[in-house]
């Protein structure tokens, strides 16, 4: 059998502090396969955001592993790209030396980038925007830049730590339908979509997959199959079915 | 049109016949005139070239500070101490190296006196980059690490563009600061001689000498001229366009298209030339980076080689770290274990009157600063008309006022050893005002609109209002301007206890006297009382630093800090 | 056929356009959404609520809906319009071109238009500003200014380089 895309084994995190150990993640344990997008959900705490920068190799774990395609997972793994919730832009940069930001760390040469990054930006919408700087853009703008940045390099697997928060609900909610658009087109990258949100109708909306995590430490305390069709309204009946449930499993 | 083109060649025509009157009348300062551009471009480039200087210590330094943590804790510390040595107190010791090294030709001279500026400009701005690299947002450097940016790529696109700001902002600062030391150190008496350097410090110190007052004039005149000249077109311009590497705090739903970055535009970018130098530096970057991965795919396959070479890393460090303090400890421990050459006895006293004259300097310099703040910084019409005056006369470095300032001190006291004890206070007086005055001037400004209406609403006027809104919106901006303008004091002592030039040589008893005579008074420096005065120095400023400064600020930000 | 109706009605001054400063493209779009998903017609209090902002944020974004033609408001009855369903339908570029369809003969932008075509070079910052200024009034011309190069960029209508603070025309691609 094909390892699947990422493994998460038995993650444990602690931090240690006067010699004391304060417990952040409790043995998590799942995986994403192709064509996967899972929601982690969990209240503030939780260590959510904590774990997606395990699972992207940016902290070691305390114990327990990460396997991508089968090996220990790297910082700059170029297969990973990581949208985050302050966008992350840099503010010398325009929108397209921002764009071009992991394809110039892989060397690749100038053409080769502008024709990439011009590719994606216009993918998110961008296009008109290329020479902008970010403080010249409005949050639902930036954030697109911060998806094209991530979605320019390729990568198999795409990870968002809380993208839609910074932002305000009309925006929010433009984006999340923009960013289902581009899902539904499997000749754009990524393979697959990890995202952490404290929001569970956010989760419900957008995940084929739910997976819930407890308060201090964070536990896994279930994974969920959300097997709505889309567009899923958020007005059914069935939708806040599945709202409920996981509020009653975090509460 | 054409009238006022006319009019300017009427102009022009009577300058040239004036200049040839002058000229002919008075061939002395014509000649000074011609020479005066030529020591203005001589004095510019020493100061160019320590700060390029200062440039590249602060970037390496303060970047070298920021990503490796080990070091960090020694390069701090040694930091902060450089920082707080009065910096003329370094002079003695990299005269005698410079001199000695080039064996007194001028070259050697020269060198000293630009380390000298350079030490006046490097440690802030250090301390500048350290800071920035260090507060860089966690998201920033998350994304730089998960997008692979390594090595000169992060340096270019992160580090560098973030510690710009600082950089500049301290630049601006350190640059004034080098003019204060330029003209303090291109003429001075040591081993029973005097070194000369052509410029404009010492220009105007040979003009203060011969008692000749067009030349003191002109040359203050031509150094305001090209410090504020310098200002506009550089500096300010350069604290324009460092704002668009500023972090920003909030995100806002409404775009905002800046607006101009226009005095910038006037630097020349050499797109070709940049061009041809990127074509040409390009492959051996290439190369660079194609090994560095490789070394590190190679090693990451093998963590036991890793982890050797970080233990070899940490070995040497301790090594290093083990030389220095077993140096310094025994450095230290032989002068004090050596019997205590007996100028010493005098260093209490001397400690106690220098910081009695500074207490009255900075308790001058409240008395005028305070009130004139408070009306600059709330009446428009004061600031628009006094501002500019007053930044042209703190642009004027004290130094180059020591003739002036001496000159005026001998006229009213009559007598040489009270006009000492005045001119070293005034001297004090005019290295700190400025500091307190500008900051005290951001203070009341800072002071939100809504806080001096309400103030105005309950009737709160006079003695109360300066009582409950005034005084305390002063003191954050007092503090700050406080440090730094007790820090110039120090440094204004070695100028001011003692002046070299005037026979016999005024002097007051102080800290700064001690350290003159014994660097420039015998033939050869006495470097037990150079470094015990410039230890008892440190000490005192540092303890001021620590013990006064440090937590008043820090109580007085929690206290009366303005909530925006 | 209610847009066409809706673009006989837009005999607008160019002042109208500053409505737009205040509004992106993103919360233009989520505010259609939302009315949609409630069934095409809600009230204000009902639509405030859905998405969680207060009347005195919602306001601009209604308000400049209401003026590219995407609603209609009566009696604080938010209606979605022909326009917005093609929206709604829309994939990411075809989204940009309605948009550009909607904006590209309004007044702020013929302006643009005519000034450049009559230049023949790029225009600057400054030079435009004051242009608006004297049909907006010189506090309201930097803000239209903004909306312009905002909406502009996002339409493709124009080019604008802040660091040269030149704007340029860019001709139409289909």
């Amino acid at each position: 059998m094909e390892p699947s895309l990422l493994e998460v084994k038995d993650v444990l995190k602690s931090y240690f502090e006067n010699g004391k150990e304060f417990k952040v993640l409790d043995l998590i344990r799942f995986e994403l396969a192709e064509r996967d997008f899972v929601c982690v959900v969990g209240p503030s705490g939780c260590g959510k955001s904590t774990l997606l920068r395990i699972i992207v190799g940016l902290e070691p774990p305390t114990s327990g592993q990460v396997l991508f395609e089968g090996s220990p997972i790297r910082a700059d793994n170029p297969q990973v790209a990581m949208v985050f919730q302050s966008f992350a832009l840099f503010p010398w940069l325009t929108v397209t030396q921002n764009v071009e930001l992991g394809l110039e760390a892989q060397g690749i040469p100038p053409e080769g980038r502008h024709a990439r990054a011009r590719k994606f930006i216009d993918a998110v919408g961008l296009t008109g925007f290329e020479n902008a700087f970010p403080r010249e853009l409005s949050g639902g703008m930036k954030q697109r830049v911060g998806l094209a940045r991530a979605l320019a390099i390729e990568p198999l697997l795409l990870c968002m730590d809380e993208p839609f928060s910074s932002l305000d609900p009309l925006t929010a909610q433009n984006l999340r339908d923009e960013i289902l658009q581009l899902w539904a087109n499997p000749d754009l990258p990524p393979k697959a979509v990890l995202m952490v949100t404290h929001s569970i109708e956010e989760a419900v909306y957008l995940a084929d997959r739910v997976i819930v995590l407890s308060s201090r430490p964070g536990r896994m305390v279930a994974e969920l199959e959300i097997d709505l069709p889309r567009p899923r309204n958020r007005k059914e009946p069935e939708f806040y079915g599945w709202v409920d449930e996981i509020y009653s499993l975090i509460v | 049109m054409r009238g006022l083109r006319g009019r300017l060649r009427i102009l022009a025509s009577i300058a040239i016949l004036v200049a040839i009157a002058v000229a002919v009348f008075y061939p002395q300062a014509a000649w000074n005139a011609i020479q005066l551009p030529l020591f203005a471009v001589f004095s510019t480039t020493r100061m160019v070239f320590a700060y390029l200087l200062s440039l590249v210590f602060a970037i390496t330094y303060g970047a070298t500070a920021a990503t490796n943590k080990r070091a960090a804790v020694i390069m701090l510390p040694i930091l902060d101490v450089l920082q707080s040595v009065p910096i003329l107190g370094f002079f003695p010791a990299a005269l005698v190296f410079f001199v000695v090294t080039f064996q007194g030709s001028p070259v050697g001279i020269e060198l000293a006196v630009i380390f000298l500026i350079f030490t006046s400009m490097a440690w802030n701005m250090a301390f500048g980059v350290y800071e920035s690299l260090t507060t860089i947002p966690v998201d920033l450097e998350a994304a730089a690490a998960s997008f692979g940016l390594r090595g000169m790529l992060r340096f270019r696109l992160l580090a560098l563009p973030a510690a710009i700001p600082k950089l500049v902002y301290n630049s601006i600062l350190s640059w004034s600061n080098g003019w204060f030391f330029l003209v303090a150190s291109e003429t001075f008496t040591a081993f029973g001689g005097t070194y000369t350097r052509p410029g404009l410090g010492s220009f105007i110190t040979n003009a203060g000498l011969a008692g000749d007052a067009t030349g003191i004039a002109l040359g203050i005149g031509v150094l305001a001229a090209v410090v504020l000249a310098l200002d506009t077109i550089v500096w300010r311009p350069l604290g324009v366009w460092s704002e668009r590497f500023r972090m920003e705090t909030t995100g806002h739903e409404v775009p905002r298209v800046p607006s101009p970055y226009e005095r910038f535009r006037w630097l020349p970018r050499f797109p070709r030339l940049r061009r041809t130098f990127w074509a040409s530096a390009q492959p051996v970057v290439t190369r660079y980076r194609r090994a560095s991965v490789r070394l590190d795919r190679t090693y990451s396959a093998h963590p036991k080689v890793l982890r050797d070479i970080r233990f070899l890393d940490l070995a040497m460090f301790a090594v290093i770290l083990l030389l220095v303090v077993v140096a310094g400890v025994f450095g230290l421990a032989r002068l004090f274990l050596s019997p205590l050459p007996p100028a010493a006895a005098e260093l209490p006293r001397a400690a106690a009157s220098s910081f009695v004259r500074l207490a009255l300097a900075y308790a001058i310099a409240l008395a005028w600063t305070i009130p004139l703040a408070a009306w600059i910084g709330r009446s428009p019409r004061g600031s628009r008309y006094l501002t500019p005056v007053l930044e042209v006369a703190a642009s004027l470095p004290a130094t180059a006022l020591l003739p002036i300032i001496v000159g005026f001190a001998i006229l009213v006291t009559a007598s040489l050893g009270p006009a000492a004890e005045v001119s070293a206070v005034l001297i004090a007086l005019f290295s700190m005002q400025w500091y307190l005055l500008f900051n005290l001037i951001a203070g009341v400004r800072a002071i939100p609109d809504d806080l001096n209406e309400a103030a105005r609403s309950f009737g709160l006027r006079g003695r109360a209002y300066w009582r409950r809104v005034l005084l305390p919106g002063m003191v954050p901006s007092l503090l700050t301007g406080s440090i730094t303008a007790w820090g110039a004091g120090w440094n204004a002592l070695i100028v001011s206890e003692y002046i070299p030039f005037l026979n016999p040589p005024p002097h007051v008893s102080g800290l700064g006297y001690l350290l003159d005579i014994a660097t420039f008074n015998k033939p050869l420096p006495d470097n037990e009382m150079i470094l015990l005065t410039i230890l008892t120095m440190i000490v005192i400023v540092l303890a001021m630093n620590k013990l006064l400064w440090r937590p008043l600020y820090k109580r007085a930000s929690v206290k009366y800090r303005v909530e925006v | 056929m209610s847009n066409t109706g809706d673009d006989d009605g837009r005999k607008t001054p160019v002042k109208d356009f500053h409505s737009m400063a205040k509004v992106s493209v993103g919360q233009i779009l989520g505010l259609v959404e939302a009315v949609d998903e409630v069934g095409g017609l809600a009230d204000a209090a009902t639509i405030s609520r859905e998405v969680e902002m207060d009347v005195d944020r919602l306001g601009p974004i209604l308000t400049a809906a209401e003026f590219l033609g995407l609603v209609t408001i009566e009696d604080g009855d938010i209606r979605i319009t022909e326009l917005s369903r093609k929206l709604l339908t829309a994939n990411v570029r075809e989204r940009k071109r309605i948009v550009r369809e909607i904006i590209d003969d309004m007044p702020a932008f013929r302006l643009v238009m005519e000034m450049a075509r009559s230049s023949g070079a790029p225009l600057g910052r400054q030079q435009v500003v004051q242009a608006l200024a004297d049909r907006v009034g010189s506090h309201q011309a930097e803000d239209v200014f903004n909306a312009l190069v905002y909406w502009g960029r996002y339409a493709e209508l124009v080019r604008y380089d802040s660091g040269s603070e030149q704007l340029t025309v860019r001709i139409a691609q289909t």
